[in-house]
């Protein structure tokens, strides 16, 4: 059975440094659902969020052990989906043309915890938070309009405790919080 | 000299508002490295540098290479033997991916080195200019670091990280991509060198955990039937010494690896040869009879270890190894011990009993006998009428007493000369282990007699391999050491017609070779030579080959068809194990 696993890269910033991490996962023919990278609170250090899908978690545990021995990777972490807390964002971009079906935003607010967040002549545009099933859930409600753009962002998460799949953390942190 | 110092000491004034150029900075940083040897070859985006080394030629000894991959390869040879980085330069685009070979070879068998390469003008990045080739891209995956350089002002710092990550964990080749532009712009502050001491994302483990040392000591002392597999980290750490005491006091036997060879004296009592395809017999069979299988430095190929599911199923496995992400890659460690070897075995020593394990011991010895009566016999005294290859290699470690640098190439001769050559010192064996470079020999064997001029350095080459790098002949010929160099000329790819034979049912695919007459190759080079093809002139020959006090090349005609045997075929079970 296919698992989600959530691999959290810490690394200094480095050109070329996200073509580093993701051969290691082409190499190992493994298909990333999807990556963001980010700032972290600590100057100079960034976040690569990589979600995958596998069924062997000793697999996943050596794939993190790879990417640790990169030399610029300061600490990778790999989590489960009920280790973490995530979210993903979308953008909808919906048509909304004189005589059709007007856009119902008390609904898309309140049963959909989404919001309009641009109003153009003839379309608006809705962001919404969640999960990726409650974005594809929103995404169905949606469709009774015409979508002219569908946009999902990748996964960020943070981990509920500090252990992870393997856990590799650098043994000074020198860091200056931002 | 006296000239360019006081021009390097004027140019570190800041009042003098004119700093070292890139090109000079680099220089500068390899000889406060304690840099004294680079292999390399100039080019278009190299001659600045080319340049300021013109006048650091009484520092830098810089060996000029006929090919990219042969600087490469020397490298290689180079660090092996002094465990520290072997340097080389070359330029940009071609020039550069002609060393993505050694690199790649470098990487799976964790030799330091740091190339230097050309690149095109900062400005003219990506625009496929003349001789630009993306390496940062294409060496990614083979490098243990790489890093481009386009300010001048960074060339100190990133060379000193460059040697430190070489060097230090496990080894491994890093290649620094410097721009024209960095090369020629004049650094804006004064040159400092700093070596490198630590890295904040980088931070190998020598010393081991205490709970892990002895955790494994428990199951070394528990155990019935123990047995060590050394690696080529023994090698690199430098524990050989701490091996033999370790033994000594465990009486664990012990088989070396490809590239551990030459880790043990083989004629110790307590070493039993070595594991994997064409490995000894018990080494492979008793691997699953044993009950503690002790790994040091060392990762598990596949040529060790064949069918995974059914390698070693029995033993619990102590895993002695420096890189974390090896544990538990392949085979599952029931005690990982991350450090280094040396460490790692000195904090063990004083927790293990004294035992003997004469019996275990002695189950070694009865494959021993068998593989002697059915194969090395055969091989060492064999009567047809022409010339074995194992009896060839058996005379070199006679006459040699087992103590020269033996360099080889990749194929059957390769397994032939790990079998027969009685590796008497250590650090003597130079093979392409993981990745089978074939042409990796002549160059490396130059590489390591550069390295250590006062040792007795033979290449042992097949055809096939020879014919790939022998443009090398001109740099040894125009070094003039005494690399002396032999060719068992079978006339095939031997080890390609050996499995075609074996198991694509003789069909002889492509591997037959219309050899050049190599002996006028090399006088062609200024290299004497000759070629023996009958028994009785075979001892004569060689001592004409090692007295030789410059380079030589001997020819030995091997026997067409020899097989090389133990086998254990690819992916099955170490105990599947074939003599004959």
């Amino acid at each position: 059975m296919l698992t989600n696993y959530t691999i959290s890269v810490f690394t200094t910033n480095t050109v070329g440094l996200l073509n580093r991490i993701t051969i290691i996962f082409t190499r190992r023919r493994v298909n990333i659902e999807s990556l963001t990278v980010s700032e972290t609170e600590r100057r100079g250090v960034s976040r690569f969020t990589i979600v995958i899908k596998h069924e062997n978690r000793e697999f996943v545990e050596k794939l993190v052990r790879q990417i640790r021995k990169v030399t610029d990777v300061l600490a990778v972490f790999g989590y489960l989906d009920d280790e973490i807390v995530f979210n993903e964002i979308a953008l909808f971009k919906i048509a909304t043309p004189l005589g059709g079906v007007p856009v119902d935003v008390k609904t898309i607010n309140l049963d959909w915890n989404a919001k309009i967040v641009h109003f153009g002549l003839d379309y608006v545009v809705v962001e919404k938070n969640g999960s990726e099933a409650d974005i594809q859930e929103f995404y169905t409600f949606l469709k009774k309009w015409e979508i002219l753009e569908y946009v999902k962002s990748g996964r960020v998460a943070v981990g509920k405790t500090e252990k992870g799949l393997v856990e590799f953390l650098p043994e000074e942190g020198i860091w200056e919080i931002v | 000299m006296g000239q360019t110092q006081t021009q390097t000491e004027a140019a570190n004034q800041p009042d003098q508002k004119k700093f070292l150029s890139g090109a000079q900075a680099i220089m500068q940083s390899l000889v406060e490295q304690g840099v004294d040897t680079i292999f390399g070859y100039p080019g278009g985006a190299i001659m600045p540098t080319y340049d300021a080394l013109y006048d650091y030629q009484d520092r830098l000894k810089h060996i000029l290479v006929r090919h990219e991959q042969g600087a490469g390869h020397a490298a290689q040879g180079y660090a092996r033997m002094l465990n520290k980085a072997g340097v080389c330069l070359v330029t940009s685009g071609p020039g550069a991916t002609n060393l993505i070979t050694p690199i790649a070879d470098a990487m799976l068998d964790s030799t330091p080195m740091v190339c230097i390469v050309g690149q095109v003008k900062a400005n003219l990045l990506g625009t496929d200019a003349f001789q630009e080739c993306d390496l940062i891209g294409i060496s990614m995956p083979v490098t243990k670091w790489n890093y481009q350089v386009v300010d001048a002002d960074e060339i100190p710092e990133i060379m000193a990280k460059a040697f430190y990550i070489a060097e230090t964990g496990r080894p491994g080749p890093v290649l620094i991509d410097i721009t024209r532009t960095a090369q020629t712009d004049l650094m804006t502050k004064p040159f400092e060198y700093i070596p490198c001491k630590s890295i904040i994302s980088y931070k190998p483990r020598v010393e081991p955990k205490a709970e892990h040392v002895e955790a494994a000591a428990k199951l070394i002392n528990g155990a019935k039937r123990p047995y060590i597999l050394a690696g080529h980290g023994i090698i690199i750490a430098g524990a050989e010494k701490e091996l033999n005491d370790f033994v000594d006091k465990t009486g664990i036997p012990v088989a070396t690896t490809l590239l551990g060879m030459s880790s043990m004296d083989a004629d110790h009592p307590l070493y039993v040869g070595w594991p994997g395809m064409h490995g000894n017999y018990g080494a492979n069979v008793l691997t699953n009879s044993c009950d503690v299988l002790i790994a040091i430095g060392m990762r598990f190929d596949d040529r060790i270890t064949g069918d995974l599911s059914t390698y070693a199923k029995q033993a619990k496995v102590v895993h002695i190894e420096i890189d974390p992400s090896e544990v538990d890659k392949n085979v599952k460690a029931d005690a990982p011990v991350v450090g280094d070897a040396k460490a790692a075995l000195r904090a063990l020593l004083p927790l293990v009993n004294k035992a003997n394990h004469s019996e275990w011991r002695a189950e070694f010895k009865k494959y021993d006998d068998e593989e002697y009566e059915k194969i090395t016999k055969k091989d060492l005294f064999h009567e047809g009428d022409k010339i074995k290859m194992g009896e060839a290699v058996n005379l070199l470690s006679v006459k040699t007493k087992g103590e020269a640098v033996v360099v080889t190439d990749v194929g059957q001769h390769q397994m032939i000369t790990n079998r027969y050559y009685r590796f008497k010192k250590r650090n003597s064996i130079v093979t392409s282990g993981g990745a089978g470079t074939m042409g990796f020999a002549l160059p490396a064997a130059f590489g390591a007699k550069v390295a250590v001029p006062e040792r007795e350095v033979v290449a042992v080459i097949g055809d096939g391999g020879f014919q790939m790098t022998l443009q090398e002949l001109g740099t040894i010929a125009q070094s003039g050491l005494p690399v002396k160099i032999i060719i068992l000329n079978n006339n095939f790819l031997g080890m390609v017609r050996q499995w075609q034979q074996l198991f694509f049912a003789n069909r002889y695919s492509f591997v037959e070779l219309q050899n050049p007459d190599f002996i006028t190759i090399a006088k062609g080079f200024g290299i004497a030579g000759h070629t023996v093809s009958d028994r009785a002139d075979l001892s004569n020959s060689l001592d004409t080959l090692l007295n030789s006090d410059k380079p030589y090349l001997l020819e030995i005609i091997c026997e067409k068809e020899e097989n090389v045997f133990p086998m254990v075929p690819a992916g099955g079970c170490v105990t599947s194990i074939r003599l004959e």
